[in-house]
């Protein structure tokens, strides 16, 4: 017995291997299947749209079928890295920010679909070649914009006498200082989330002319009186209108805030305001939103596009080329746009006046907003010191050391050391 | 002159077992390999693996998507310069220090007291187990609501008591945000060092408490002179287990503080993530990781010999 068990059990978990190697491998049927890679949305009917008529849409024009993958919000860096790695999975993906710069030698050359959309769809705004365009070649196709503006409680401004969006840094500290001794604080992160406090510190700092590193990928040039000023603001901004938590905020946390009816004032995606109407109906109501404010240098904002990138190593490439140009032409990208209001800006001149603006006309303000848009880092080159500055927060924590007890000059020396380290010009 | 010997030569033989499959594997010393064989390749696929590959990571400048050139040491010497890389080696030394102490003490006090005899004992004994097995970024989530300043019934129940509002930042002073990181990690690992002591103060033979309490011995001395001596190997083996565990403890940080604010709560785990995922420096992002090996092979080599001493 006790042998028959023993031999039983091998031949048993013999056969299991056996059977794990000849299996059936998980098939794609080839040039039959697309996949894009997608994070979930934060409007649900855009994915719907993508799954209910565009898929279908497609597959039934071509008989390609389109896998809409998604995967949720914030893990899309760490999927495709992982694709690039391996060399397999989906063959589309989303990229926002730097990445197309990081893996531009993995991605494929979308020149001509681009080419093609810019005279077709009323040309591209400049931003889309900065998020975009990696050594002269379009390595992605730039979806949207999903700025990062200023969302406002009109009914509390209201209260301390101001029915416009003021227009300098300098107007909001004085409106903040108000509101916040009437118990409205404003809440603007300063701790280690991605989009909300790289939303508002990047265009406060370029507002008052400081930068991180030249243009040339190489000079630091932090420490400079230009950023002195810009730490100088944001401390006295912090102490007068805002209170400790946002020290500590993630990208959630304004939301909350928000909802909760604890802060007049934040930097935001659209969502906030899409989110009010939608559960909070009453604060979707005195919910506003503006352009960030000007300083001495100009305004700006953070360009935060999504574009649609080809994995250059997918066995179909050519298939995806076709897909992503289908999607591209103004029938298919217009309706998409549609199916998300204007929570998704494009960057095609062409839908400057498309009648998704007038669905939110307190949305415009973010389509306005991407003619003075800029990456992370700008003017430095997108490289992997530059995301790595940002993957270390080096400029969010500069300013948030500056709001708490740390001087200036302490402030941006630590950053600068930081930096040089980064840079290796130590 | 027939005569020949062949036959008696065979016969005089002993004869000669045929080789079989069944009788080999039966052999001690191949069926025991070939039990071991599976987990050992289990080992060497899920952690040899990865390890060997981490260190060879840690001596590249290898980021993704491009081949990786040999620099020696590079990595360590610019880790080694980063001033924020020892704030994080500090922050993870702390963490694993506090939390660890804070879930042994609290650890050993839960089991003594889960040792009593009581009612529903095994319902609550159950019960206490819930946040270890609560996925842990869920139970995260639930830390998240309760340390926000708008939500929190921590911060509630202290301006109920007095405090001014809005009471503590949990969240954004550096200090409570450790702190509250510690507490959260001492709450999710507390049952593990309780069931497991548990079953340690199970196995003391009662009759030694009895020959205590005829001796005179009163709660605590029975406590100080029976139980802790024999529950040294025990504890040790469970601190040793969390040790590891908060060390390279990454979830809790991640969901609920990324590291902030201003790098306060940033450990090895997160830092290393940050830099491998987030800016695609796999080879630095693993020599940030790889840091904590030598502290931590160090610790479980002097915990394995004081065990084996004792």
């Amino acid at each position: 017995m006790h042998t028959t068990s023993r031999r039983r059990f091998l031949e048993l978990a013999g056969l299991g291997a056996v059977g794990a190697a000849i299996g059936p491998q998980p098939a794609r049927a080839a040039g039959k299947t697309i996949t894009l890679l997608h994070e979930t949305s934060f409007i649900p009917p855009f994915d719907e749209f993508m799954q209910k008529t565009l898929a279908p849409a497609y597959e039934k024009e071509t008989g390609v079928k389109i896998v809409y993958e998604l995967t949720s919000v914030g893990s899309s860096p760490t999927r495709i890295s992982t694709i690039i790695e391996t060399g397999s999975g989906a063959d589309i993906t989303i990229i926002f920010l730097l990445y197309p710069f990081l893996y531009g030698d993995k991605l494929m050359d979308v020149s001509d679909i681009a080419e093609e959309a810019g005279q077709q769809q009323g040309g591209w705004y400049p931003a889309a070649r900065e998020a975009a365009v990696v050594n002269g070649k379009w390595k992605a196709i730039p979806h949207s914009n999903i700025g990062q503006l200023m969302n406002w409680r009109t009914d509390w401004f209201a209260e301390v006498g101001i029915k416009k969006f003021p227009d300098t840094w300098e107007e909001l500290y004085e409106a903040g200082k108000k509101l916040k001794a009437k118990g409205y604080p404003f809440g603007f992160e300063l701790g280690h989330g991605f989009g909300d406090n790289h939303g508002w510190i990047y265009p406060l700092l370029w507002s008052y002319g400081g930068h991180e590193v030249e243009a040339d990928g190489k000079t630091v040039v932090i420490d400079s009186d230009e950023t002195a000023r810009a730490l100088d603001f944001a401390r006295k901004f912090f102490k007068d209108c805002m209170f400790d938590d946002v020290l500590g905020w993630t990208d959630p946390s304004n939301n909350k805030a928000w909802m909760a009816e604890q802060i007049s004032c934040t930097n935001n995606a659209e969502s906030i305001l899409w989110f009010a109407k939608a559960h909070f109906p009453d604060i979707g109501k005195v919910t506003d939103q503006a352009q960030n404010p000007a300083g001495p240098k100009g305004r700006f904002h953070l360009l935060d596009c999504q574009s649609h990138a080809i994995f250059d190593f997918s066995p179909q490439k050519e298939e995806a080329h076709k897909f992503l140009r289908w999607l591209t032409a103004e029938k298919q990208l217009g309706a998409w746009y549609a199916s998300a209001d204007s929570y998704y800006q494009p960057f095609l001149h062409a839908y400057d006046n498309a009648p998704m603006w007038q669905v939110e006309p307190r949305n415009i303000p973010y389509r306005d907003a991407m003619a003075t848009a800029h990456l992370p880092g700008w003017p430095a080159p997108p490289d992997h010191h530059l995301a790595e500055a940002v993957a270390k927060y080096v400029i969010v924590d500069m300013f948030a050391k500056a709001c708490t007890d740390t001087s200036t000059k302490d402030a941006i020396k630590a950053a600068e050391t930081q930096l040089k380290g980064i840079y290796q010009t130590a | 002159m027939s005569i020949r010997s062949e036959p008696l030569v065979r016969v005089a033989l002993p004869p000669r077992r045929a080789f079989s499959l069944a009788g080999w594997l039966d052999r001690e010393a191949v069926f025991g390999w070939l039990m071991m064989g599976l987990p050992l390749m289990f080992l060497a696929a899920l952690v040899g693996y990865p390890l060997v590959y981490g260190v060879l990571l840690s001596l590249q400048d290898r980021v993704i998507g491009k081949p990786g050139h040999f620099v020696g040491l590079k990595n360590f010497i610019t880790n080694f310069h980063d001033p924020v890389f020892w704030r994080v080696a500090v922050n993870t030394f702390i963490y694993t220090i506090a939390a660890t102490l804070l879930k042994m003490v609290g650890g050993l006090a839960l089991a003594v007291a889960m040792n009593q005899h009581f009612r529903m004992k095994n319902l609550i004994r159950a019960l206490l187990l819930l946040p270890f097995i609560v996925p842990t970024v869920l139970s995260t989530v639930a830390w998240m609501w309760m340390l926000d300043p708008a939500f929190s019934v921590v911060n509630r129940l202290l301006i109920g008591l007095g405090v001014t509002p809005p009471g503590p930042s949990w969240l954004g002073n550096p200090s409570l945000a450790m702190f509250s990181l510690i507490m959260i990690n001492t709450w999710r690992g507390l049952p593990f060092y309780g069931i497991t002591l548990l079953a340690g103060l199970q196995t003391v033979p009662p009759e030694l408490y009895e020959a205590a309490t005829i001796d005179g011995a009163g709660g605590w001395h029975r406590f100080r002179f029976v139980t802790l001596p024999l529950m040294k190997p025990i504890i040790l083996i469970v601190t040793l287990f969390s040790v590891i565990f908060t060390f390279a403890d990454f979830q809790l940080v991640y969901v609920l503080t990324h590291g902030g604010p201003q790098n306060a709560t940033q450990l090895f785990a997160t830092y290393a993530f940050d830099i491998a995922m987030g800016a695609g420096q796999l080879g630095l992002g693993a020599s940030v990781a790889l840091t904590m090996l030598p502290a931590l092979g160090l610790l479980i080599v002097a915990l394995t010999l004081y065990m084996r001493r004792a």
